[in-house]
């Protein structure tokens, strides 16, 4: 057979052979990503995103947008400019909270007992979508990390709201002013939980979202627009096809 | 006629482009492995795991420890030196369809690699975190640490180089060199086990709270970028699968 003659025997088998490669890169692609994005997460911002009272708290409103944009903007950097899918931000996300919430099942309701509703993980996905819509329709990494990242970072807040509202529901308890959030804290103590969440801010209203929380989020989403640049070209850096020369070859 | 019968024939003998028992029994193989060991550690980590000075953690805990240290580092050496031994070494004149048959068999390899990622960085290293605020460590060997460190790390390490051994020895697209990519994606890993070190070191020498965001936990988190070297090597092997289709697929 010559080198110029194609390696299958009709345009149906190409087709078989094409899709056949794209099962089996997707899966790879999500897996690779969902372990390399949980490790980064976990890691970075992980025990705000763990507890349900310290999700309570405003750090994890400026933090968790900031440390995960990292790999959406890396996998957008080689999904959209090379195979133009308008997809990266969303399938890294899904791949994340797949993840997680395995985890928080098997694991940390699993395993270790705590219930589900005080571990449930971050909702990243109405950000991760506007990020992919904003590239997408602008076809613009500029516009996409001003624009969409800054979206990331100011959605994350109210994305999340929903969810977390009924544990802000206030609570006396031992004539103290508790969320229903901090009382679930109060009453399943980690081992790690430095002390000055535990015991200082717990009881406090002014852990409640009220008007810092949209200052916090913009704060968080300006630097989500410097963290989105910073990983794109990270993304362009890890797309490279280069090969060092090798003398055994 | 004669000549179609004979091609027909051929077709039929012929080895499928993918062989799709390999690829589900690997990806079985560690569904099957890792279910067990979850078993194991919902059994065992409660009712043996909680003190390492008592007898029954030697048993169930330290003695798992040796063993799979032990079947790690023979089924490595075997496997890796299996496909170094029996590498192709003319490798550039196979046929574009043997070529394809081989990136396939690439993928399988590198299907399991993703799958083995999930189970060391996402699953295994997070359970650690869920441990570790339940139950204070008192050695560096704690049963999510047997497990994630010393079983799920090397599992995917060994996964990797295989891949890579796969790719190198016996598919020209990666005769040309080392390519960058593939390194950091097989290297990074391995250097989270140097990064163990510090990290057992660091809680050894301090007294500090199991917070998953400490630094002393950041090197972790740089050499799981390194995942994202796969983009690389997907990026190759699309370039190198399109040239060897060499048809419009639009």
């Amino acid at each position: 057979m010559s080198a110029s003659q194609s390696a299958v025997r009709s345009r149906a088998e190409a087709v078989q052979v094409s899709r056949a490669f794209d099962w089996m890169i997707l899966f790879t692609l999500f897996t690779a990503v969902l372990g390399g994005y949980h490790i980064h997460y976990m890691l970075t911002g992980g025990d705000w995103d763990f507890w349900t009272d310290w999700k309570d708290r405003r750090l994890w409103v400026t933090v968790a947008p900031i440390v995960s944009i990292t790999f959406p903007a890396a996998v957008q950097a080689c999904l959209w400019w090379r195979y133009r899918l308008p997809v990266g931000a969303t399938v890294s996300v899904l791949a994340l909270l797949l993840g997680e919430w395995i985890n928080r099942y098997m694991n940390f309701w699993g395993w270790t007992y705590f219930p589900v509703n005080f571990v449930f993980p971050s909702n990243l996905i109405p950000g991760a979508i506007v990020l992919d819509v904003v590239l997408m329709l602008g076809g613009s990494m500029t516009l996409t990390a001003v624009v969409g990242g800054m979206a990331y970072g100011l959605l994350f807040y109210p994305g999340n709201w929903p969810i977390i509202a009924p544990l802000h529901v206030p609570v006396e308890y031992n004539g103290m002013m508790f969320t229903l959030a901090d009382l679930q804290g109060y009453h399943y103590v980690r081992t790690g939980t430095p002390e000055y969440i535990r015991m200082v801010e717990k009881g406090t209203l002014r852990t409640f979202g009220k008007d810092v929380a949209p200052v916090s989020a913009f704060f968080s989403a300006f630097v989500s627009i410097i963290i989105y640049f910073l990983w794109h070209f990270f993304g362009r850096w890890f797309s490279k096809t280069d090969f060092i020369a090798d003398d055994a070859s | 006629m004669a000549a179609t019968t004979e091609s027909v024939k051929a077709d039929a003998a012929e080895a499928p482009l993918l062989n799709k028992t390999n690829l589900w029994a690997g990806i079985a193989l560690y569904l099957v492995f890792y279910s067990f060991i979850r078993w194991y550690e919902g059994v065992y980590g409660w009712s043996a795991g909680l003190d390492s000075f008592a007898p029954e953690f030697e048993t169930y805990w330290m003695n798992m420890l040796y063993i799979e240290l032990v079947l790690e580092v023979v089924i490595s050496a075997a496997l890796w030196g299996y496909l170094w031994k029996s590498r192709d070494r003319k490798v550039m004149s196979i046929t574009p369809r043997e070529e394809l048959r081989r990136h396939f068999t690439h993928w399988t390899w590198l299907v399991c690699y993703g799958w083995a990622i999930y189970w060391g960085a996402s699953y295994f290293t997070e359970q650690d975190g869920t441990w570790h605020q339940t139950i204070v460590r008192d050695t560096d060997f704690t049963p999510s640490h047997i497990i994630e460190f010393y079983l799920s790390y090397p599992i995917y390490i060994i996964t990797g180089v295989a891949a890579f051994l796969y790719a190198k020895t016996r598919l020209p697209t990666y005769n040309e060199g080392l390519h960058l990519m593939y390194m950091v994606v097989v290297i990074g890993p391995f250097m989270i086990l140097p990064n163990v070190g510090l990290n057992e070191w660091g809680h050894t020498f301090w007294f500090m709270e199991e917070l998953f965001v400490a630094p002393l936990h950041y090197g972790f988190v740089f050499f799981g970028w390194a995942a994202l070297g796969i983009l690389g090597v997907l990026n190759t092997e699309v370039m190198a699968i399109t040239k060897l289709l060499k048809k419009d697929l639009a």
